[in-house]
């Protein structure tokens, strides 16, 4: 490493940089074929900080700046560099490399130079650089995530008008991009407050990619190892959980807004929050399916219920804060689609729980017809139709919305049937548990999807 | 029950929403349907949303829920129901295609379910069979199961609601639809006895519907076509329809090429020798007369095979080429384009020698002439004689303007006529060839009857074809008339009497012949111009051809059946004309009708004038009526002269005997004239009356009548000629007895 840094040393900064991943890739292309995961050690992130985001090793040494000029071309080296390396593990270890935080001063230009990496992406349409980036955001905390969101969000939803368009195209080279996006967004703009309600370009952008394919949702999801657990602090699997609280909170959010603003409603936005939440039930009917099919229905669920804790408690300091404004509307509203979210989650297998729980879970919050029919259940209804599986439809020769079906796994052993009824979860036990806990040593690393 | 009350809360919720916020709508069933999945208020609920909003993958996915779990329900039985509909029907409109993707976006195995539990519940035996054909035809394997029993009771309906017509909806879906995936099939094995039951119904009702005449389609066109009769481009597009289908389904195409696409399909079935690369049906003719070369004991069981081979194939062909030629020449019987302004052709004798004969004839014999005239009328019929023999290739003179292929037309005449002496050529083909006529009814095919008296007129064989046309008069009265005389012109209803006029001269009835031909004069109206120019172009053409045996097609029209039939009454008078005992009225009436195609029969003429002079006298008391000829009238005022012989010429009526029916001929020439020659009868009738019986004035008459016929040289010769023809029927008549 040493004698790549001398070398480089002598170089100009561009052509340093240049040749910074022009080593980085050889030693990471020869670590490949002797491991299958490489350790990234620390020299070669020294390197990267030294020679690209122009972090001064010694203490001696000055601090050089690319110029705007310089920064750009830079960019161009770095979107061709992930253009031509047609290895996806050498990407994926450069771009890690390149942009995980480390927790030092070099983080703020790595994020900085992300941010301005992946929206040029998006302009160039450099898919590779864009998948690079739907990784690094699972890989990556959130609070670094919602950062370049935020870049991107301010780069095409508020800068020039109608830029929202060229973001908008990119569902149709990297969904799994836009879903990871979907999740950051969520994240960013979590409407507890007036400033963090989504624009509304990008609402529309959102809702549109979403509810023409609702599977959109469940890209990351299934492409993720089923014993993963998403740590502390990380984008969820899947934006679902996020985007329910929008349309949840969404009525009363707004409503909030215009009291301070005295204005009226936007309505454009609420029938868009409408068909968001179509689109998420729609989303758990189809997560509903391929759970079934892999055998996984009741066994693992696509949030946790612990999750639902803050939302529901928003929700109930929403409704007191605007109980006296006569919004009984849109608590009503808000309410419903909340029932509406936990009895399709409860169905679909997306939520593992008892509706015991949700009992206590919504005890403060003021009544509301279907959420005290989803609470106590459906009635008993007379003995099932033999030649049904309770609430799971096949398939018809399509798969759903495009996608092709997924292979079931052949490594699947045999398991318990799936429960009777959906609506009375066949595993009471489970709620709170880890979902992982039923998988022990499962070899079922990937659900592939494309 | 509370689930219900749950149930229908969410439903009506639901409801509530539709209107304002689908998607809210949607949301509210979605989770409804989580709650209650046996409800199927709910589904139904939702299957509505999807099938109003058009969306036809989620609208098919929930109708298939719906099937497969709601399979007693009513209603769903009513969306199938009109789904399938949809399915048989022809329209374009936006929902019916719909429905019909909605049908395209459920699973083959669905569909086929659907399908056949569709058909369980209909009664209707038409839909029925149409339901039952979409599957056939979408799932070729339910053929093997489903494809006969349907057939069969195609047959059976068509039996049990009495159809009149082999043209009818049963038959149609069964021959067009069902039969070819029959045969078709290799699955479904058959017995060659069926088979060709199958080939028989398949036949008959392509040729009936090739055939149908055109009133049949009145009547189901109903009246808001009427104004498109008008443009025959409009007159080409105008659509069939078979009663209780569709127009789509009424439409065929190309119906002899299908047919003989199921005669190779069954003859390859019943292991017929076939070439496999027949092409046409008349490459089928050909195969089969190979094979009648070297099979001629079709009585023999071993070869019943190749005796069907060569029945149905021969008659398949004789069928299609008889169509054709009638198509061509009486295009009006059938429905289909241009028919409407196409003049039928009549097969004729063709008489147009009768000037050169008699002018190769010296005047002195005429004993001899006659006798030769005996003769000719001997060869001309040939009733009595073999068939095979005679007639074999005579030629038959056509008109360019009046036929545009002339030779094909022949030739299909040709070939008809091959398959009929081929199917009559053993006993064996004759009766089985007769087995499969006498249910179609053959007998009474007016079509069919025209082509057999044509063909018995070609082999001259005109007896019978004297009675083929009293047949064929029987057949076309039986139709009904009204309507033929007004969609067509009265004298092409007359093609049987011209025929029946050419056939009687043919055997030398005379009488019978002008009978026929003063019948026709009064369907005939007189043409403007005189037509010597179009009778010219034949007789050019054929000089080299046996006098007598030539035959013409002429079409029917007065323009050319009134010089023809002029022609008729001066062959069939001259004789008597000419004859060794005087007949000055035979004689008379011989020079009016020369006036016809002047100067044509000038030696005829000339001959008479000789004829006059040995006589030393002549009486003709319509002379004056009739004759307007100038050459004529000079030489009639030149036989007065001392030069010309001084002969007695009484040519006006009150001057012989034949007192009474002058002045009736007078009368009614005077109706007709008056506007013209007002003044000068005025004048001759008061002279008559005075100078009757008195000599001295008889001179100044002639000279007057003389003068006042020279001013008549212009007037229209076939419009005097016409009322030749109809005032003096009796007359010429009575000349023939």
């Amino acid at each position: 490493m040493s004698d790549i840094r001398h070398s480089l040393l002598r170089r100009d900064t561009l052509s340093a940089a240049k040749e910074v991943l022009y080593h980085l890739d050889i030693y990471f292309s020869s670590q490949l074929q002797n491991a299958p995961v490489p350790l990234v050690e620390k020299g070669p992130i020294e390197l990267l900080e030294e020679f690209i985001f122009q972090v001064p090793k010694d203490r001696g040494s000055h601090t050089k700046r690319f110029s705007a000029m310089q920064e750009l071309q830079l960019l161009e080296i770095l979107c061709n560099y992930f253009q031509e390396q047609n290895k996806e593990a050498v990407r994926q270890v450069i771009f890690s490399s390149l942009f995980s935080p480390q927790g030092n001063k070099a983080d703020d230009q790595r994020m900085a130079l992300l941010g301005k990496l992946t929206s040029m992406s998006v302009a160039v349409c450099r898919v590779p650089v864009l998948e690079c980036a739907a990784s690094w955001l699972q890989r990556t905390p959130a609070v670094y995530c919602v950062r370049l969101a935020k870049a991107l969000v301010d780069d095409y939803c508020g800068l020039v008008p109608g830029s929202v368009q060229t973001l908008k195209q990119i569902i149709s080279v990297s969904p799994r991009f836009c879903c990871q996006f979907i999740t950051a967004v969520a994240a960013l703009y979590d409407m507890s407050s007036e400033e963090l309600l989504p624009p509304h370009n990008l609402l529309e952008m959102i809702v549109s990619w979403i509810f023409d394919d609702p599977m959109l949702i469940l890209i990351t999801f299934l492409n993720t190892p089923i014993t993963a657990n998403v740590p502390l602090g990380f984008l969820d699997f899947s934006p679902l959980m996020g985007l329910v609280r929008w349309c949840v909170t969404a009525p009363l959010a707004y409503r909030r807004k215009q009291k301070a603003a005295g204005g009226q409603l936007p309505v454009e936005s609420q029938g868009l929050y409408s068909k968001l939440h179509l689109s998420m039930l729609q989303g758990l009917m189809v997560l509903q399916t391929h759970l079934t099919e892999k055998n996984l229905y009741g066994r693992l669920g696509l949030f946790h219920f612990d999750q639902l804790v803050p939302l529901v408690e928003e929700l109930g300091q929403l409704c007191d804060e605007l109980n006296p404004l006569n919004a009984e509307q849109e608590m009503e509203l808000a309410l419903d689609r909340l029932a509406q979210a936990l009895q399709v989650s409860m169905a679909t297998g997306a939520l593992l729980c008892a509706r015991d729980d949700l009992r206590t879970l919504c005890a403060r919050l003021p009544h509301n017809n279907l959420m005290q029919l989803v609470i106590s259940g459906p009635v008993q209804p007379q003995p099932a139709h033999p030649s049904l599986t309770p609430g799971y439809y096949p398939h018809i020769h399509t798969p759903p919305l495009g996608y092709p079906s997924l292979p079931a796994h052949p490594a699947l052993p045999a398991h318990t049937p799936i429960p009777a009824h959906p609506a009375v979860p066949a595993i009471p036990a489970i709620p709170g548990h880890p979902v992982q806990t039923f998988m022990p040593g499962m070899a079922f690393p990937f659900r592939p999807m494309r | 029950m509370a689930g219900l009350g749950d149930c229908e809360f969410l439903v009506r919720r639901a409801r509530e929403l539709v209107q304002e916020d689908t998607c809210a709508a949607r949301a509210w069933l979605i989770t409804a349907r989580t709650l209650y999945p046996q409800d199927f208020n709910i589904q139904y609920e939702m299957y509505s949303i999807e099938r109003n909003a058009e969306r036809t993958a989620s609208a098919g996915r929930l109708l298939y829920d719906m099937f497969v779990n709601f399979p007693d329900q009513p209603v769903v039985w009513r969306e199938i129901g009109v789904i399938t509909a949809a399915l048989r029907n022809d329209s374009q409109d936006k929902q019916t295609q719909f429905l019909r993707g909605l049908f395209e976006a459920l699973p083959g195995r669905i569909q086929c379910d659907m399908l056949l539990k569709a058909t369980e519940q209909c009664f209707n035996t038409l839909e029925r069979a149409e339901m039952l054909l979409l599957l056939l035809r979408r799932f070729p394997e339910t053929v093997v199961q489903h494809g006969v029993s349907l057939g069969e009771t195609l047959l059976e309906a068509e039996n049990i609601e009495d159809q009149e017509s082999p043209v009818n909806c049963f038959r149609k879906l069964f021959v067009c639809d069902v039969l070819p995936l029959i045969i078709n099939n290799l699955d479904v094995r058959l017995p060659a006895s069926l088979l060709y039951k199958y080939l028989n119904k398949a036949a008959e009702f392509y040729i009936n519907y090739v055939t149908r005449s055109p009133q049949t389609d009145n009547q189901h066109q109903g009246v808001q076509e009427t104004s498109d009769l008008l443009s025959p481009t409009k007159r080409n597009s105008q659509k069939y329809i078979i009663e209780g289908l569709t127009e789509k389904s009424s439409q065929i195409v190309d119906p002899w090429e299908r047919l003989f696409k199921i005669l190779s399909v069954i003859g390859m079935r019943c292991e017929w020798q076939m070439d496999k690369g027949t092409r046409t049906l008349n490459d089928v003719f050909h195969r089969v007369k190979d094979l009648c070369r070297y099979i001629t004991n079709f009585e023999n069981e071993a070869h019943a095979k190749y005796k069907n081979q060569v029945v149905y194939s021969t008659t398949l062909v004789f069928f299609k080429n008889v169509f054709h030629y009638i198509s061509s020449i009486q295009p009006s019987l059938f429905q289909g384009p241009n028919t409407t302004n196409q003049v039928p052709i009549i097969l004729l004798e063709d008489i147009s020698n009768i000037y050169t004969e008699v002018e190769q004839t010296p005047g002195k014999h005429i004993h001899k002439r006659r006798k030769l005239a005996e003769s000719r009328e001997k060869t001309m019929s040939s009733d009595d004689e073999d068939v095979s023999g005679k007639g074999r290739n005579r030629h038959v003179v056509v008109n360019k303007n009046d036929l545009a292929n002339p030779n094909e037309v022949l030739e299909c005449f040709k070939i008809a006529r091959e398959c009929w002496d081929l199917l009559h050529s053993t006993e064996a083909l004759e009766k089985e060839f007769s087995r499969i006529c006498l249910p179609w009814k053959t007998d009474t095919w007016l079509w069919l009857r025209i082509f057999l008296t044509d063909m018995v007129i070609y082999q001259g064989q005109h007896k019978k074809a004297i009675a083929s046309l009293h047949h064929l008069a029987a057949l076309q009265g039986s139709r009904s008339p009204n309507q033929q005389i007004i969609a067509q012109g009265a004298l092409e209803q007359q093609r049987a009497v011209i025929q029946l006029a050419s056939c009687h001269f043919a055997l030398g009835e005379y009488r019978l012949t002008c009978e026929k031909v003063l019948d026709l004069m009064n369907y005939i109206v007189p043409p403007v111009q005189e037509s010597a120019r179009i009778q010219e172009d034949p007789s050019k053409i054929k000089p080299k051809f046996r006098k007598g045996s030539d035959l013409k097609l002429l079409p029917c029209t007065s323009k050319s059946v009134m010089p023809y039939c002029l022609q008729l009454m001066l062959a069939s008078l001259k004789l008597r004309a000419f004859a060794d005992n005087r007949d000055d009225m035979a004689l008379g009436h011989v020079i009016v009708l020369l006036q016809h195609d002047w100067p044509k029969g000038e030696n005829l003429f000339l001959k008479a004038i000789s004829k006059i002079c040995q006589q030393g006298n002549f009486q003709y008391e319509n002379f004056f009526n009739y004759i307007t000829n100038i050459d004529m009238l000079e030489e009639f005022a030149y036989l007065r002269t001392q030069e010309g012989g001084k002969v007695h010429l009484e040519l006006i009526p009150n001057q012989g005997v034949l007192l009474k029916t002058s002045s009736n001929t007078m009368g009614l020439l005077q109706q007709e004239f008056i506007p013209v020659l007002q003044a000068s009868i005025a004048t001759n009738d008061r002279h008559h009356t005075v100078t009757r019986g008195i000599t001295k004035g008889v001179k100044e008459d002639f000279r007057l009548a003389m003068e006042r016929q020279v001013s008549r040289c212009t007037e229209n010769l076939m419009v005097v000629l016409h009322r030749f023809c109809i005032n003096e029927k009796i007359i010429l008549l009575q000349c023939l007895t």
